[in-house]
């Protein structure tokens, strides 16, 4: 049985047999939000690996997008940092990072070169987001 | 054994019971009963009773709650009980009803934590996200003196003199966009405590919301999360503004975009399930000379998307730490996403 499967029916257990043979509210909330922890667990840990392979996926895309965007400029340092950390790491505490760095480093962009920046940089959040949203919502 | 009994019980009831009785030395006989612990919010422990004794042979009652601070609170540090009592305090003299306040002790070896003794105000505090909450305020709002009492209660809260009230120790932000930095660094300061990594969105939301920060135009006495729930109903009307826990002075506006978000209605278009939009538009400028400002409002819910976030990975990481066992705390953690999607969405993505 796969994990994910597992936890999918521990889920149904507690939501549907342990939960409503509970008389005490507060304990019975429990029982049940174990459940929906469960479900969520179970979904997101289906989902991993394909989610994992399109972030990679996404990341390397906007790497690439980003070091055409910004080939023709002198880059800012704190952005160069933040690029170069993305690139090594490729998570989201680095995605953040360079988020961080593209409003740290707006003034020295111009206004123009921001948007486009930050709109591409939304482009894959938004993909993201949008994958998190299978198994969160 | 019923919740009720098992709460009369409780050796914490016996423990309240003689500290009122040390609060009271004249009372004479004193006895709590319909002792309730009452499943409201992710912070305080809240407990209902009613309190009776005599005093020279004359017969007195009572009814009070106590609010009290297990130190593991959705805002942590940021939740203050003895600043609910200083404003409880101060706000006893204003045409906005409030319950009255008796006591604070910051003290843990009386009741184990700080702990809060107030008026019990009559009245119902229907849950609005659950069917019959929902009904309650559908059935109220076509009835329409709810949906008034709301709006007037807001604008009543809006409009008073908080300097003559003492509320200035809540602090008073300087002109410009102090307000708004102030509420940014706060929910900062919450995402910091949780100790977990920001997501790359809630880092775009706090940029945009820093760089687009508004002036406040006026500064009044800010609720922080009015809706329903959080206000005590009698006989179709607000009897008292409850859950002081995010007041702050600042721009009027932040309560009214915060009636105004989606956030705080479920399969319904009236605000807080039970106001028509138009007409608090209309009712609530009327009555505080204030004009509404959409953008001003859009850029407010924003923030309170920040807050949101803050809130559930404030409480994700309580559980994640051991700090509470509480599973509805765990499951926050799916919620956090769920936010950023709808801020994503607001900033245009």
């Amino acid at each position: 049985m796969n994990a994910d499967d597992l936890l999918r029916r521990m889920a149904h257990t507690l939501k549907r047999e342990i939960g409503p043979a509970i008389a005490d509210e507060y304990p019975k909330t429990q029982a049940f939000m174990a459940g929906v922890v469960l479900e969520k667990l179970a979904r997101q840990l289906e989902l991993a690996p394909l989610h994992a392979a399109a972030e990679s996926a996404d990341i390397a895309a906007l790497l690439s997008a980003l070091g055409e965007l910004l080939a023709p400029v002198v880059v800012p340092a704190a952005l160069t940092v933040a690029l170069v950390a993305l690139a090594r790491t490729r998570d989201q505490t680095a995605l953040s990072g360079l988020v961080g760095a593209l409003y740290e480093t707006r003034t020295a962009l111009g206004a123009e070169l921001f948007d486009c920046t930050l709109g591409r940089v939304r482009e894959t959040l938004r993909a993201g987001i949008d994958r998190q949203l299978a198994y969160a919502a | 054994m019923s919740t009720q009994s098992h709460a009369q019980n409780n050796p914490l009831i016996t423990r309240i019971t003689a500290y009122l009785a040390a609060k009271m030395p004249q009372a004479v006989g004193l006895a709590l009963s319909g002792v309730e612990r009452i499943a409201v919010g992710w912070s305080h422990e809240t407990w209902l009773f009613d309190a009776t004794w005599q005093t020279a042979g004359v017969r007195h009652s009572q009814g009070l709650c106590l609010r009290r601070d297990p130190g593991n609170a959705l805002l942590r540090q940021l939740s203050d009980l003895g600043e609910q009592y200083r404003v409880l305090k101060a706000l006893e003299n204003t045409a906005l009803p409030t319950p009255k306040a008796f006591w604070y002790e910051s003290d843990p070896a009386i009741l184990d934590a700080p702990f809060l003794v107030m008026e019990k105000v009559p009245g119902s505090c229907p849950n609005p996200w659950g069917r019959e909450g929902r009904a309650f305020y559908q059935a109220a709002a076509t009835r329409g003196v709810l949906p008034k009492s709301f709006t007037s209660t807001l604008a009543t809260l809006h409009t008073l003199d908080w300097r003559a009230a003492g509320l200035e120790f809540l602090g008073v932000p300087e002109p410009g966009t102090a307000f708004a930095r102030r509420e940014i660094a706060k929910w900062r300061s919450l995402i910091e405590l949780s100790e977990q990594p920001p997501a790359p969105i809630l880092t775009d939301l706090i940029g945009w919301l820093e760089a687009n920060a508004p002036a406040t135009s006026r500064v009044t006495l800010v609720h922080g999360a009015y809706r329903t729930g959080n206000l005590l109903i009698h006989e179709e009307r607000i009897s008292a503004v409850l859950d002081w826990e995010l007041q702050v002075l600042g721009d009027p506006l932040y309560d009214v975009a915060y009636v105004l978000s989606d956030l705080n209605r479920e399969g319904t278009e009236l605000l807080s399930n039970l106001v028509d939009r138009s007409a608090f538009y209309d009712d609530y400028e009327a009555a505080t000379g204030y004009a509404i400002d959409a953008d001003i409002c859009r850029y407010y819910n924003a923030l309170y998307a920040m807050r949101s976030v803050a809130f559930w990975m404030s409480a994700s990481g309580l559980y994640a730490a051991g700090r509470s066992q509480d599973l509805r705390l765990a499951r926050t953690a799916w919620s956090v996403p769920v936010v950023l999607a709808r801020a994503a969405r607001d900033l245009g993505y």
